[in-house]
């Protein structure tokens, strides 16, 4: 009868998927390889918010959602989730990464120094449209430096502590179990540090630019100073059930920590950390972390406004879910709607002189 | 000791999609919800392979209950064959080997997305319902601690105070969906956006209505034979929707909530909302050998 020629919904959605996957074509081993090769950056921003280091994998989600961030973090997370947590590794200090880059806008130089590293910042961004012409770009050869930069540097914030410039609270040692995962726990308000850090390295790289940027043009309390900015490889360190630690590679990380002058007379710090290589989103998240104390209820930098707000995952899902039908809630407050109308008296019609 | 040994062979996934320790986070969680029926209930919410906002954590409530000799229904808005519903229907079966069926009596697990089914639920039924947004605070906090705050104070004095607005500005309660109802004398939970035709549905129900927020990360019940009252003045009663005396231009039935559908000239046509209730009672009509279950609104109205 009439009701079996509405019963399309699942030959309908696999179509739809078979058309939207059809545009995308094949997916091979090779594409994934050349994804990962030529948009490392790309797999960085996609890693830190999936908080998913394997660039392999990184690169299958980005083929197989044609590029589509949202989607791609989306596909990392949902695979991520059901891995189990075979080990906690041990906690990375400033000291012992392995730093590629490493600057600070606050002091000309720095203990252990400037170190420009890989870096854009002072290129011209011209297109190289030779390139389509049939010219490959090639890039110039790097010359090595005479003294090579160390591969470890100490923080600059560990030199302002000892200058008394900035408040040093206690380090507490957690034992790796007591670690609070906001992977495995939700999010509750005030957030944990450790919550809050993690909430932040897996936020959404352009929710945050533009929740921090909001602060930084003057919708927060206080203006960022780079205090330092790195580009580094960490070593993950776990211990063997049989008590052995060792090291099961190195992961990229970035950092940032942005600073300003506190009330209390000291320098206040604002951190941010993620997987991946990704300045932008460190920058800004630090300086959402040093504008959070104290922030009014639903101001852009209080924690809960912008921790919930940059969550890429729930974000992009609730945006597009407006798409699915709606209509029984319509109904219903057409009802109500209707039923306002037929009860107030028609408005007297105004009369022109 | 070795690191085989703390592992298993590998498969593509758990039973029931979800891993055993987001499992039972969840059912700690949802035996907390029961035990403080109406009160939200954070938890960990992990990621599905479907985005948010997409009855996620109705799906993780689903996963978590389900077992292979399950039955299991899967409504949006009323209707069993929306895409999105036949999309987490067959994702439920692939991944638990539950049975899927169309029809509430047969049901031994319903997620439903905005709508509760026309025939009565049973002790042995559970309803899950996918829930947007969680919080009825919000339209008068949107700060969701100081709304927890609120709760914990019962302190529901600004969602009256709206309620009394309405009244004042257009005559009457302009709630549509989502009517914000107090659980068991304490807390005040949205019952998701159902029409405030299926919230009675809820009151000293025989079965057990989960409901959860994925994206938001809550989760909150109505046990059996609990209390579930709409907030109202003593003066001015609770209003379904005026669907009472609509009849479904395709099957013929009457007395239950429909979808209004717009004709080319002007006027509207009516069909059933509970589209599989629509299929029994044409296939009823036509001779075939079909039950239909004890439905909650008798002639249009709710027995009290």
């Amino acid at each position: 009868m009439a009701y079996v020629a509405t019963r399309g919904g699942e030959r309908a959605i696999d179509q739809s998927e078979r058309l939207y996957r059809a545009g995308l074509g094949q997916i091979d081993a090779a594409r994934v390889d050349e994804i990962r090769r030529a948009l490392p950056m790309l797999i960085d921003r996609v890693m830190g918010e999936a908080s998913l280091y394997e660039p392999d994998l990184a690169a299958l989600a980005l083929a197989q959602a044609g590029g589509d961030l949202y989607e791609a973090v989306l596909l990392l997370r949902a695979w991520r989730t059901t891995q189990p947590r075979l080990a906690i590794a041990e906690a990375v200090l400033q000291d012992q990464l392995f730093t590629h880059r490493r600057i600070s806008a606050a002091f000309k130089d720095i203990p252990g120094g400037q170190i420009l590293g890989p870096s854009l910042d002072y290129a011209h961004r011209l297109l190289a449209t030779d390139v389509l012409r049939g010219v490959p770009f090639i890039p110039t050869a790097v010359d090595p430096a005479s003294v090579a930069a160390p591969a470890h540097q100490p923080s600059l914030a560990a030199w302002q502590k000892a200058q008394g410039l900035v408040a040093d609270p206690a380090r507490t040692d957690v034992a790796p179990d007591d670690i609070p995962d906001l992977t495995r726990e939700p999010l509750l308000f005030p957030a944990e540090r450790a919550h809050r850090l993690q909430s932040l390295a897996r936020a959404d790289t352009g929710g945050m630019l533009a929740l921090g940027y909001s602060a930084m043009r003057g919708y927060g309390n206080a203006h960022p100073t780079v205090n330092e900015l790195r580009l580094a490889e960490a070593e993950v360190r776990v211990r063997h059930p049989r008590g052995t630690v060792f090291s099961a590679g190195r992961v990229k990380v970035s950092q940032a920590e942005v600073t300003s002058k506190g009330k209390s007379g000291l320098l206040e710090l604002g951190f941010c950390a993620t997987l991946g290589w990704n300045e932008v989103k460190v920058i800004s998240g630090a300086t959402l972390d040093l504008n959070a104390p104290g922030a009014a209820k639903g101001s852009p930098v209080e924690e809960e406004f912008f921790l919930y707000h940059t969550e890429p995952v729930e974000a992009s899902g609730f945006c597009i879910h407006f798409k699915l039908p709606h209509y029984v809630t319509f109904q219903s407050s057409l009802d109500a709607l209707r039923g306002a109308k037929a009860a107030t008296p028609a408005a007297p019609v105004k009369v022109t002189a | 000791m070795t690191l085989a040994s703390l592992t298993k062979p590998w498969e593509a996934m758990s039973y029931g999609f979800l891993d055993a320790s987001a499992k039972r986070e969840l059912r700690r969680k949802m035996l907390k919800a029961i035990a403080v029926p109406g009160c939200q209930m954070p938890y960990a919410s992990r990621e599905v392979p479907m985005a948010r906002g997409w009855g996620t954590g109705g799906l993780q409530v689903t996963l978590t209950l389900l077992k292979p000799s399950s039955v299991v229904k899967v409504i949006d808005q009323g209707a069993d064959d929306s895409v999105n519903a036949a999309s987490i229907r067959s994702f439920l079966s692939k991944v638990s080997g539950a049975t899927e069926t169309w029809d509430t009596t047969e049901a031994t697990i319903l997620q439903s997305r905005h709508r509760i089914p026309e025939e009565r639920l049973r002790a042995d039924q559970v309803l899950v319902l996918q829930v947007p947004n969680p919080e009825p605070l919000r339209p008068v906090e949107p700060n969701m601690s100081v709304a927890r705050q609120m709760h914990a104070d019962a302190d529901y004095g600004r969602l009256w105070l709206i309620l009394y607005e309405q009244i004042v500005r257009s005559g009457r309660v302009m709630q549509g969906a989502a009517y914000p109802s107090l659980v068991n004398g304490r807390h005040v939970m949205t019952p998701s956006p159902i029409p405030r035709w299926d919230v009675p549905k809820l009151h000293m129900a025989q079965h057990l209505t989960f409901l959860s927020a994925g994206r938001e990360k809550r989760l909150y019940a109505v046990p059996p034979f609990t209390r579930v009252e709409p907030l109202v003045f003593s003066d001015v009663p609770y209003q379904v929707e005026d669907h009472a005396a609509l009849t479904c231009h395709r099957s013929g039935v009457s007395g239950y909530f429909m979808n209004e559908i717009p004709q080319d000239d002007g006027s509207s046509a009516f069909e059933v909302s509970d589209s599989h209730l629509g299929i029994k009672t044409i296939r009823q009509a036509e001779g075939a050998a079909i039950r239909i279950g004890p439905t909650w609104y008798e002639n249009g109205k709710m027995p009290q």
